[in-house]
């Protein structure tokens, strides 16, 4: 009776450890509150900032530069944490001075000196979707 | 004949334990599976619905000179990325979902093993 419940007991540990050592590599990074709130504090930034495009870009440039830094952390944090490619790809899409989205109207800006209300309404629809976006992401990734 | 009794003792219990696991895995499986096909499905129609409510804004509002072609393009191309910021969410959460399965996976494997072969004395 004690061997056989010492040959299960090997068993169930053999088991264990198995199934510890599989469970130990995880798909996707954790969740972040860092990165969720960082994603939330730039909406709101971001946003805000859309609705001065109506005006003169040289009036605000250095509080675009300000935000393109922030926008630029945001990116190099995703990057760096493990398992967390499609975040990052999704901040890469949101920036990119040459894409038609948050970088891009930055860059449109820039180029055309100031831009239609029309446009920062329709524009703000979709990075704004963006933002939700990532932020729909990280609050889905298992907590930590 | 000290060996054979020991087999016959043995191996009961590990079919047992193989039998539940069996069982246990594939009910995991069968709720994961239709919870990720049923909410990428929704997420998808939604997804479609709005972009399309969009182009037809866009397209009227261009109607009107409200918008000018330069203008209309550069949201139609933000509506692709936003595409594909999505396309990357459904990738992520997949991937998350099968962290949480991989997860209650361990938990069925030590219950059905600790439910089989625990201390029955």
């Amino acid at each position: 009776m004690n061997f056989l419940s010492s040959n299960s007991r090997i068993g169930l540990y053999a088991l264990l450890m198995m199934y510890v050592t599989v469970s130990c590599s995880s798909m996707q990074a954790a969740f972040s509150e860092q990165a969720y709130q960082q994603a939330v504090n730039l909406k709101v930034e971001s946003l805000n900032m859309m609705n001065e495009a109506t005006q003169l870009y040289e009036l605000h440039e250095e509080k675009v530069q300000v935000l393109k830094i922030e926008l630029q952390k945001a990116y190099e944090y995703a990057k760096s944490r493990p398992n967390n490619s499609e975040s990052m790809r999704q901040w890469e899409i949101m920036i990119d001075p040459d894409g038609s989205l948050l970088g891009g109207f930055i860059s449109m800006w820039k180029e055309r000196g100031q831009i239609s209300s029309t446009m920062v309404e329709q524009s703000k629809g979709n990075i704004e979707e963006g933002f939700d976006i990532i932020m729909e992401l990280e609050s889905g990734k298992r907590k930590p | 004949m000290e060996n054979a009794n020991l087999k016959r003792e043995i191996m009961p219990n590990f079919n047992d334990f193989i039998d539940q696991l069996k069982s246990n895995l594939v009910d995991h499986a069968r709720q994961f599976s239709d919870d990720v096909k049923d909410e990428f499905v929704e997420d998808g129609k939604a997804f479609a619905e709005e972009a399309k409510e969009d182009l037809k804004r866009w397209t009227q509002l261009m109607a009107e000179d409200k918008l000018t072609r330069d203008d209309f393009e550069f949201l139609v191309k933000g509506k692709k990325d936003i595409a594909k910021m999505e396309a990357l969410k459904q990738k992520g959460l997949a991937k998350a979902r099968l962290d949480k399965f991989k997860n209650a996976l361990l938990g069925t494997v030590v219950n059905s093993a600790f439910s089989v072969f625990g201390d029955h004395s």
